[in-house]
């Protein structure tokens, strides 16, 4: 179980990215976090691993306290929770099996890592990972001559290599088109289903977050203004959150669309 | 292409700065151009003097005699080679320590910092002289000299890749657990690992012509050959290898340039 409870994020230089959040996501939830750009999503996922650290409040994952928690600790913590990001955040130069075997450095003694000498076994779970994801005939090409959505399938084995317990997903589609978009959503749904892991999505469109999430929190200039079931929400919910009404350019769309 | 209503813009005049700039660095050109007693027609006193007669001819069977040139060159290479692996090798952890992307802490950042900007205060001649006095005349002070220029240059170049350097995929790494150096290990070195090694040519190219400098000063190589010979004025003998000593840098260089434009 995740508990934020009363969270605040003040970046140096005085910006206020959350102010007194609340919530509590259970085992096994997907959930999906709309709001505009500069609402506060990424600081809330990046606060729950600590690659933000939260000024004020407290935030558990299973029991352990994330706000002020030691290097070690915060390391342990990490090696628990996958992410994956808008930009893919591949190292472009090296093979996708070193991409993804990125994923096992929370687990893997550093001077292996450092020399490169991955033990077979965590070879073994990443190409299970791509084999998942569907891009195991990719794994010594560079990642870089891969497509859009075939480096945040990369992405996605990364995090699941790690073996988490929570997954979380930063505008995971942000850089692809409709139908990737769709692809890759529902290959998160898939390992959330499959595998139970808790995900955390953040999305910037209102279509995809209706068409695969289960529980919907709005956040507007770093507070929680909506939470509550995906089939509850209306056009009031989305100008609630959004401080103005549905346009064409928060649908993805869909193929059709395009042509 | 033009929207109905918009009015083009004035075409800005030059700025009366600009010519003030310009003024003033010709004025300062004359200036110091008088007080180093500079003058065309030394061009003339330079090329008229009798000097240029002894260059000629060049006696070819001593230049292609082994230990005259070519041992020295092979001793120059050496040294050059060296100091090239020794530089970059330790350039590299300093590099690392010394962006704001990868420093482990801040006292790493600004120890790591403060020593090479020690190290790049000193002139590389002035490494040579210093490590000639300490270790003796040789190739082994040559060596050293030319591995702290190396070092120095091979920082100045490769710190800026390392700054400039995607973070994404280091904060990917990061967000898996991983400790400090894994993290650099597997999300930044590779994505800088071509200019490294492009650079760490560009160092040789450099070791080669500057450890033929330093042999001036008397740390070992080609430099020394070519200086005792101009100390005894046999200015032939010089030019033969100067010959030699273009063709074959030239050479490398073409080489290293040509794997350099492959690489980056």
């Amino acid at each position: 179980m995740i508990r934020f409870e009363d969270v605040s994020v003040t970046y140096r230089g005085g910006v206020q990215a959350l102010r007194g959040l609340d919530l509590t996501i259970e085992d096994g939830e997907f959930i999906v976090i709309v709001g505009l750009s500069g609402a506060g999503k990424s600081t809330l996922l990046r606060a729950l691993n600590g690659l933000v650290p939260a000024t004020g409040g407290s935030i558990t994952v299973d029991d352990a306290e994330v706000v002020g928690a030691s290097a070690a600790e915060l390391r342990a913590l990490r090696s628990q929770i996958g992410m994956i990001f808008q930009t893919f955040n591949l190292v472009n130069r090296t093979s996708v099996l070193n991409n993804v075997l990125m994923g096992r450095l929370g687990t893997v003694p550093a001077w292996r890592s450092t020399l490169g000498l991955w033990p077979a076994d965590d070879r073994e779970r990443a190409m299970q990972a791509l084999e998942r994801v569907g891009i195991v005939e990719k794994a010594y090409v560079r990642a870089s001559n891969l497509s859009g959505g075939q480096q945040q399938r990369v992405g996605i084995a990364r995090a699941l290599v790690q073996e988490p317990s929570v997954m979380l997903a930063d505008e995971p589609v942000a850089s692809l088109d409709p139908v990737t978009s769709r692809q890759v959503m529902g290959d998160l749904q898939r390992i959330n289903r499959d595998l139970g892991i808790t995900t955390i999505v953040n999305l910037h469109y209102l279509d995809l977050a209706q068409e695969f999430g289960s529980r919907l929190v709005g956040l507007r200039d770093g507070e929680l203004v909506f939470d509550g079931d995906i089939a509850d929400v209306d056009d009031d919910t989305f100008m609630e959150i959004y401080g103005r009404a549905i346009s064409d350019d928060d649908l993805v769309g869909t193929e059709d669309d395009l042509t | 292409m033009s929207e109905g209503g918009t009015a083009r813009p004035v075409r800005p005049r030059p700025r009366l700065r600009t010519f003030g700039i310009a003024a003033g660095l010709l004025a300062f050109t004359g200036f110091a151009a008088r007080e180093v007693e500079f003058a065309v027609s030394t061009f003339w006193e330079v090329w008229n003097n009798p000097l240029w007669e002894k260059f000629w001819p060049v006696p070819w069977d001593w230049v292609l005699d082994r230990s005259n040139v070519l041992d020295p060159l092979v001793e120059t290479f050496q040294i050059a080679i060296l100091a090239t692996i020794v530089g970059c090798g330790l350039a590299l952890p300093i590099s690392f320590a010394m962006s704001r992307l990868t420093t482990p802490n801040r006292p790493t950042y600004l120890v790591s910092r403060s020593v090479m900007n020690v190290v790049r205060a000193v002139p590389d001649l002035f490494w040579a002289k210093l490590l000639v006095t300490a270790v003796g005349i040789g190739a082994f002070a040559g060596t050293w000299a030319l591995s702290v220029f190396s070092l120095a240059v091979m920082v100045k170049l490769f710190s800026e890749t390392v700054d400039n350097a995607d973070p994404r995929p280091l904060e990917a790494a990061r967000a898996t657990g991983s400790r400090h150096l894994p993290a650099i290990r597997t999300g930044v070195f590779p994505t800088v690992l071509p200019e490294y090694v492009a650079y760490a040519l560009y160092v040789f190219e450099l070791n080669i012509r500057a450890s033929i400098v330093l042999g001036l000063v008397g740390a070992g190589g080609i430099g020394r050959v070519l200086e005792a010979q101009r100390q005894f004025f046999r200015f032939d003998r010089v030019l033969g290898m100067l010959i030699i000593v273009f063709v074959v840098v030239f050479v490398i260089e073409q080489v290293s340039v040509a794997i350099r434009k492959r690489l980056v």
